[in-house]
């Protein structure tokens, strides 16, 4: 690793959660205010995250630290390496054993409420896992790449070919950024579940490690996003914020579904899309 | 030594290991022998490793006239055997297929080949059958190792007035020899009598118990495989109608003549399909869990099944940029999608290992069938990998049995706490089928990528398959993970593990420790195994590999981030972490808990209601009563679009 590259480490480690919490807080004064309330202060998620930092550790499973640990580290890996610009597909597979932490932390300790809600995080991982791996082998067939660096190589915008796909991503990114119709798992702040789901047995240090995750994933999954219009890169940009904006007002105007119709949509729409997108770029390059 | 020596010691030495454990009857005795026959099998195979890997050029060599002729009668002798099988059993399939087998084996030996064939060389030693001879001869050593432990309490169980160990033993040990012929040899003839010695061992093994529901598994598994050998013998007829030979190596070199090919190879294929249990053969494999776990261990792992798959990846070249290899592609990513969402629904764990097997094998094929050399690469990888979970969980599994006297999942909620050593090794072997950075799910991350980077019209479904079935598979795995993960805080729990038997605790230890090795140094045994074996096939490896880690032009995984984040983040606070007693808090139960170490809940009228928790296994959809028709049927579709394929272009 070079100098370059570690200062660039060290910008994601440290800019990317403050990006992230400061989108959360967005997030939360806009449902707010969609819902007819004040709100808290933009900076609320911050506030949140220290006083759970504070708190006096109480667990019902060590384990459950330990996997609320791995989560936040892989998730951490997975931003690192694709502002690296490493393997896309690699990348999305270590989101998903990351993901699968935060499921395990739920299942390590013998409660209804944290099983409920860990059996619904790998539903909705069943849902968009084959999506996002689907968009890295279509984003592979526009740049012959996939590593994410790649994608900055390319002659003009990745969306013009692959709006299919993007399409599928946004189906994608409501169920990663636990938004409504998809939050089967467990919904986010905004709306101000007393039970959450999967989160059910996390406390404290452990679920201010979860938050901090969560500002990571959200970043990375914008930027995800972001690659579809890379170059120039303040379309990219535009194109995050408008997919943020419409992640949360979709939310607040549909209710939560069930898993069959997420996994339906997912699969059918989502996963259609996607390969259509595939199929139709490849019958491209066969003829040329 | 000698590679004639080297040769003669992995096939005969075990062979005559079983033979010899048959009038052994003294339990001392036995573990003698099988462990000395442990640790020489396994110094031979990194001996042959060694030498192949050192000579750079495959090396064949022949043997007397004689042993061919002795081959040949044994082939009849094996047919006449399943003959008896198929009427004292009343199974006239079985019978109808093995006499069919003979009718067909007595036409090609007797009149179609002339007198006194030499096929030149009877063995080919190359980078391939090394790591073939490797994983069958480290793995199934460890395997029959841990057998020692697992059949006395086995047979306690069983009340039995005369020990029936020698017999088992004599397959089991016998079973890593006869696997070493089959991929050494060159010689059709020859490979199809290691196959059909298989077959045999397999049938053994699985009936070893002598119960109805044994023998019925043994004879499914006895005709499902006869249909394979009757494959194997037409393709043997049409290879030598068109080559004059029966040549393995001839066939691969001799593929550019296409068409006339195109069929025997097909044949071939069904043969391979057969033995690794691809769809809709799975049944077999299903059913063989019956025998006692050191049997599906070995199954699963290094033997049989991987047979299949090694046939499919020795005839890869063959096929290169054919009609055939892109209906492979698609027919085993089916099957990887196809079992790993039955996977889902089962209860019993040993199905879920078998189906997962089978899931694994089908994407083995699938990267055959892709054909690049970052397929190639990515189907050994996998290859070795599950060899090494596959081998750990099952045996991890019928510690459990034995502990638990039940193979169901859902029996196993809380083992992290009941047997901790035994639930640790089950974790680390389920992490290393389901997560990246272990081996078999970075092959799946290759074979994705060959999957995108292949020419093939064909290849948008294999990836769509290949996608889905990923995700499945982290689905059954996390699930079942969930259920061992699951304890009470503060309760102590009955232990389970009073007698860790030294054997079979340390195979088990020996495994995970292998397995870790090997995966956080996959890119070098990428560099020095993985690749010279591609290479030797035909293929010109672009991939690249270094003690870091292994990608392709296309892409790089850098395997130890991963390992060192992932580790210290899940081992650091375990290790770090005190929780002192008044740390710990009862789940949330709506505030109506009795106490932090009771799991139950105030109910109606305030009385005490115990809390359970079950599994997730989502039957209604995924149930194999739902699925099970539509596979076969799609399974056997693609069965039959393979060989019309095949036939058309021939």
């Amino acid at each position: 690793m070079n100098g370059t590259n570690g200062l660039l480490v060290l910008a994601v480690l440290i800019g990317v959660p403050l990006l992230g919490g400061f989108l959360r807080g967005v997030d939360r004064k806009l449902t707010a205010r969609l819902q007819g309330r004040i709100g808290p202060p933009i900076w609320q998620p911050f506030y949140d995250f220290l006083k759970l930092m504070g708190k006096k550790t109480l667990i019902s499973s060590r384990a459950t630290l330990a996997w609320a640990c791995g989560y936040l580290a892989l998730t951490l890996l997975a931003t690192v390496l694709f502002f690296l610009g490493q393997d896309l597909l690699a990348v999305v597979l270590i989101l998903g054993f990351g993901g699968a932490c935060l499921a395990l932390g739920a299942y390590s300790v013998r409660s209804p409420y944290a099983h409920l809600g860990a059996n619904r995080e790998l539903l909705q991982m069943f849902a968009y896992e084959p999506v996002l791996l689907l968009t890295a082998v279509a984003i592979f067939l526009k740049t012959g790449s996939f590593q994410v660096a790649s994608v900055f190589r390319q002659e003009g915008a990745l969306i013009h070919s692959l709006w299919p796909t993007f399409l599928a991503v946004l189906a994608a990114l409501t169920i990663k950024m636990r938004k409504s119709p998809f939050d089967i798992a467990a919904s986010e702040h905004a709306h101000q579940e007393l039970v959450r789901g999967v989160y059910t047995e996390y406390s404290g240090k452990s679920l201010a490690l979860i938050e901090l995750a969560h500002w990571y994933e959200l970043v990375l999954l914008l930027g995800l996003v972001f690659l579809f219009w890379a170059r120039p890169w303040w379309a990219g940009l535009l194109l995050a914020v408008f997919s943020f904006f419409l992640e949360i007002l979709i939310d607040n105007i549909l209710a939560r579904l069930r898993w069959r119709t997420m996994l339906y949509f997912t699969w059918v729409e989502g996963m259609g899309l996607a390969l259509a997108n595939i199929v139709y770029l490849n019958l491209i390059r066969g003829l040329l | 030594m000698r590679l004639d020596w080297l040769v003669a010691w992995l096939v005969l030495l075990p062979i005559v290991a079983g033979l010899l454990s048959l009038s052994v009857y003294r339990s001392t005795l036995r573990k003698a022998l099988v462990l000395g026959t442990a640790a020489i099998l396994a110094f031979m195979a990194v001996l042959l490793a060694a030498v192949t890997l050192g000579k750079g050029s495959p090396q064949g060599l022949d043997t007397a006239p004689w042993l061919s002729t002795l081959i040949n009668w044994l082939d009849f002798a094996l047919v006449a055997y399943f003959l008896y099988v198929g009427f004292r059993w009343r199974h006239y399939l079985v019978a109808g297929l093995a006499a069919l087998q003979g009718v067909l084996l007595s036409l090609l030996e007797f009149w179609q080949l002339p007198h006194g064939l030499t096929v030149h060389p009877t063995f080919l030693l190359d980078p391939l059958a090394s790591i073939m001879v490797l994983v069958i001869s480290v793995i199934g050593s460890l395997i029959c190792v841990y057998a020692l432990d697992y059949m006395p309490e086995h047979e306690a169980h069983l009340h039995l007035e005369r020990t029936r160990q020698p017999l088992f033993f004599c397959f089991l040990v016998g079973f890593l020899g006869v696997m070493n012929g089959l991929v050494m040899a060159n010689n059709l003839l020859w490979l199809f009598f290691f196959w059909e010695m298989t077959t045999l061992c397999c049938y053994e093994l699985i009936r070893h118990d002598r119960t109805e529901e044994a023998q019925a598994s043994a004879l499914r598994a006895l005709w499902m495989n006869l249909i394979g050998g009757v494959a194997c013998v037409l393709a043997m007829f049409l290879i030598y109608r068109t080559l004059g030979t029966l040549s393995l190596v001839a066939v691969v070199q001799e593929a550019s003549l296409g068409g006339a090919l195109l069929l025997p190879l097909a044949f071939l294929s069904l043969t391979a399909f057969t033995k690794a249990a691809q769809v809709p053969f799975q049944s077999w494999l299903l059913g063989a869990m019956v025998a006692p776990t050191p049997v599906s261990a070995l199954l699963h792992s290094s033997t049989m099944v991987k047979a299949g798959v090694y046939l499919v990846l020795r005839l890869a070249p063959a096929l290169f940029g054919t009609v055939l290899s892109s209906a492979l592609a698609v027919f085993g990513a089916f099957v990887y999608l196809a079992a790993s969402l039955l996977a889902i629904s089962q209860t019993v764990s040993k199905r879920v290992l078998a189906l997962s097997t089978v899931a694994n094998l089908g994407l083995i094929i699938a990267c055959a069938g892709i054909n690049t050399d970052l397929a190639l690469a990515a189907a050994l990888v996998i290859l070795i990998f599950h060899a090494l979970s596959k081998g750990l969980l099952f045996m991890t599994v019928g510690i459990y049995e034995q502990q638990l006297g039940s193979r169901d999942i859902e029996v196993m909620e809380g083992l992290v706490n009941r047997s901790p050593v035994a639930a640790v090794v089950g974790i680390v072997g389920m992490l290393s089928m389901a997560f990246v950075p272990f081996g078999a799910v970075l092959g799946k991350w290759a074979s994705l990528e060959a999957a995108a980077t292949s020419t093939s019209a064909w290849f948008p479904l294999v990836a769509a398959f290949i996608a889905v079935g990923s995700a499945a598979s982290l689905v059954f795995w996390v699930k079942w993970l969930g259920r061992l993960l699951s304890t009470v805080p503060l309760r102590e729990e009955e232990k389970l593990e009073k007698r860790k038997g030294v054997y079979a605790y340390g195979t088990v230890l020996g495994l995970t420790g292998l397995l870790l090795v090997a995966s956080v140094l996959v890119g070098g045994l990428v560099r020095e195994l993985v690749l010279p074996a591609v290479t030797a096939l035909g293929y010109q490896p672009q991939v690249a590999a270094n003690w870091s880690g292994w990608g392709s032009p296309y892409g790089f995984f850098t395997v130890w981030p991963v390992f060192l984040v992932a580790g210290a983040a899940l081992l650091l606070p375990l290790l770090t972490f005190r929780a002192r007693r008044e740390d710990y808090r009862p789940v949330y139960l709506c505030g109506e808990n009795l106490a932090v170490e009771e799991a139950a809940f105030r109910g109606i009228g305030d009385q005490p209601v115990p809390l359970e928790t079950g599994g997730l296994y989502l039957s209604a959809s995924w149930g194999e009563a739902r699925l099970n028709p539509w596979i076969n049927l799609l399974g056997l579709m693609l069965l039959l679009v393979i060989l019309l394929v095949a036939g058309v272009g021939a």
